[in-house]
């Protein structure tokens, strides 16, 4: 296990910069996620960390050592891939002793290693098989023990659930996080998917066009994002941006005046946050106009016209309007957020 | 082909499929007859399909007029070398063009390619001289290398850039993770992958050297060297004229060798040139 700490990472292919200098720290045995929309660059930084691409400037270490110049082989990292990268011409024992084999590990240890990380993963039985023989889970699984065989000092997880159903995608997480936990290996996760990463990691790196958006815990992003590309993008359904200004009497939008938390100078232009969980069903609270309900069984998803706006709600109760009655809502103004209507950074 | 045709349609499909056979499997069925046949019969006309009178000294015959045998050796480890040759040179090189990024890849690539458009014809004269030149006229080195680095090898390494640029490169990735280096990946992981495509290239390969005709009559002057298809222009009498029971019989038997690797492995040649984006 080790620590890892990328300082001003960069890369550029030619004159296209596609990382702008990321700073990030790694405590050894966490779990940090690395969660943006496709084209931000996650997957190019994760590859860099494994030294699969190489860096442009700055630098990466793990542990004390740096290894911006070092082969993949020479940093102790264990990969698992999107689309699995499994051998498909050995079988499940074979692909997960295969690092060690070719390190002349001792055939004993080898067995040894691959009944240990097939006793963790459930995979005994399927030992001797060949992966076009395995489902999409055990073939995931396969991938995760050729990575914990070699007991490497960090672990690198690429969308390793994007090819899976969602049932199964919620189980492997669930798996995931159990072997982290009961290994305490260091581990870096890429993911596009936000329900993945607040459910698993220690700590979120938010990334947008190669640059960090907000680096913390998952609760911390949620509770208090530093701008708006991480408020709607952390949360799901996505949170609520309605423009306006800042007023006497709250925040004054196009044909409604929301609570908002008190400290923002009036007359202060911005754009207003409130995520659709955080709308309470009041008959006496401001009237919003319901567009479609969407009953999902535990929670209903309302989408409203709240002034001129089109807003979602998600309420745990029953909701019985019809499309073009109104209802009555409250908003805390706690759970408000404010962002500047230019720059969109979190204003207060 | 559909299963729910009507027997009506079925009946005119399988006519006309079994008419188009003749003009294929005819020849065939020829040479075999006739190899069993007294010269007498094979021109009696109106013809016999099915040989009256068998005379299968004919196939005596063969070893007694050329030393068939050698020639047959002859004719199987120059095949084999060439295909174990093009197999090696053109998966490594198609694995390069495929996966090694360098300047000018493809333009390279391009100008290998040009050379599947020269004619053999066209290069045979600066190419006797040179093996002239190197002391290796009637050998058997000219039959080996002009393959192994000629044309048959352009169109293999053709087929093997198409499969390995197929494969994914998360697998060469996840094998740099584990520790190899890129000819450790080549050979471990993406050959063995391969084997489709190489079971496509070794037939093709072989059929190719096995039928070789120009080039041994330009490099070749002794019996004792000749290839199977050049040996079989030799069964004559004193006179010149053919022995055409006794050429048959050659033909027989070279055409076997054949035959038989095509009928085993006809379904991995197709998937293989399938794999690399080509029609069979």
């Amino acid at each position: 296990m080790a620590s890892v700490t990328l300082s001003d990472v960069k890369k550029s292919y030619g004159k296209a910069a596609v990382i702008h200098g990321i700073d990030v720290d790694i405590a050894d045995g966490e779990f940090v996620v690395l969660v943006g929309p496709s084209g931000c660059g996650k997957s190019t930084l994760l590859h860099m960390l494994a030294g699969l691409e190489t860096i442009t400037d700055g630098t990466i270490a793990i542990g004390d050592d740096v290894v911006n110049d070092l082969e993949p082989k020479d940093r102790d990292i264990a990969m698992v891939f999107q689309n699995y990268a499994l051998y498909p011409h050995m079988t499940v024992a074979a692909n997960m002793g295969f690092s060690l084999e070719h390190r002349r590990v001792a055939k004993d240890t080898i067995a040894e290693r691959v009944k240990w990380a097939a006793g963790i993963l459930g995979l005994e039985p399927y030992l001797d098989r060949f992966p076009r023989q395995l489902s999409g889970g055990q073939r995931q699984r396969v991938a995760m023990g050729r990575a914990i065989v070699r007991d490497p000092k960090v672990f690198l997880f690429d969308e390793p659930l994007s090819n899976l159903d969602a049932k199964l995608r919620v189980v492997m997480r669930g798996e995931i996080k159990a072997l982290h936990q009961r290994l305490k290996t260091t581990t870096v996760y890429v993911t596009h998917d936000q329900v993945e990463a607040m459910t698993m990691a220690d700590k979120i790196v938010v990334l947008s066009g190669g640059r960090i958006e907000q680096v913390g815990a998952p609760l911390e992003l949620y509770d208090r994002p530093a701008n708006q590309f991480v408020a709607g993008f952390i949360g799901s359904p996505s949170m609520n941006f309605i423009p306006g200004q800042v007023g006497a009497s709250g925040f004054e939008a196009d044909g409604v005046t929301l609570p908002c938390p008190a400290g923002t100078p009036i007359g202060t232009k911005a754009i207003y946050g409130v995520r659709p969980e955080h709308f309470t069903l009041s008959p006496d609270g401001i009237k919003a106009e319901i567009l479609i309900v969407e009953p999902m069984g535990s929670e209903t998803q309302v989408t409203m016209k709240l002034g001129q706006t089109s807003v979602i709600g998600l309420f745990r109760e029953r909701v019985a309007g019809m499309p073009g009655e109104t209802i009555g809502i409250t908003i805390d103004p706690a759970k408000t957020h404010l962002f500047d209507a230019v720059n969109g950074q979190r204003l207060g | 082909m559909k299963t729910d045709l009507s027997p009506r349609i079925k009946v005119i499909v399988y006519g006309l499929m079994t008419v188009l056979l003749i003009p294929f499997v005819f020849p065939t069925w020829w040479m075999v007859t006739s190899s069993v046949k007294p010269i007498s019969d094979i021109f009696a006309f109106p013809p016999d399909i099915f040989p009256r009178r068998f005379d299968f000294s004919t196939y005596g015959r063969v070893f007694e007029l050329q030393p068939f045998a050698q020639q047959y050796w002859n004719s199987a480890y120059i095949a084999a070398l060439v295909t174990a040759g093009t197999m090696m040179f053109s998966s490594m090189a198609g694995y390069a063009f495929a996966r090694i990024r360098f300047p000018f890849a493809n333009t390279l690539f391009m100008i290998v390619l040009i050379g599947l458009l020269i004619p053999a014809e066209v290069t045979i004269v600066p190419l006797f001289q040179m093996f002239l030149g190197w002391g290796m006229i009637n050998t058997h080195w000219p039959l080996v290398l002009i393959p192994i680095f000629g044309a048959p090898s352009v169109f293999a390494t053709f087929v093997m850039r198409q499969f390995f640029i197929a494969l994914p490169k998360e697998l060469e990735e996840a094998a740099r993770v584990d520790g190899l280096g890129r000819f450790k990946i080549f050979w471990t992981i993406a050959l063995p992958l391969a084997r489709p495509a190489l079971g496509a290239v070794a037939i093709f390969t072989f059929l190719h050297s096995w039928n070789l005709y120009l080039e041994p009559i330009v490099f070749l002057s002794s019996p004792e060297n000749f290839t199977l298809p050049q040996a079989l222009t030799q069964f004559t009498d004193a006179y010149g004229g053919a022995l055409w029971n006794v050429q048959l019989a050659a033909a027989t038997m070279t055409a076997l060798p054949v035959l038989i690797v095509f009928i085993i492995a006809q379904r991995q040649f197709v998937e293989g040139l399938a794999h690399s984006g080509l029609k069979g």
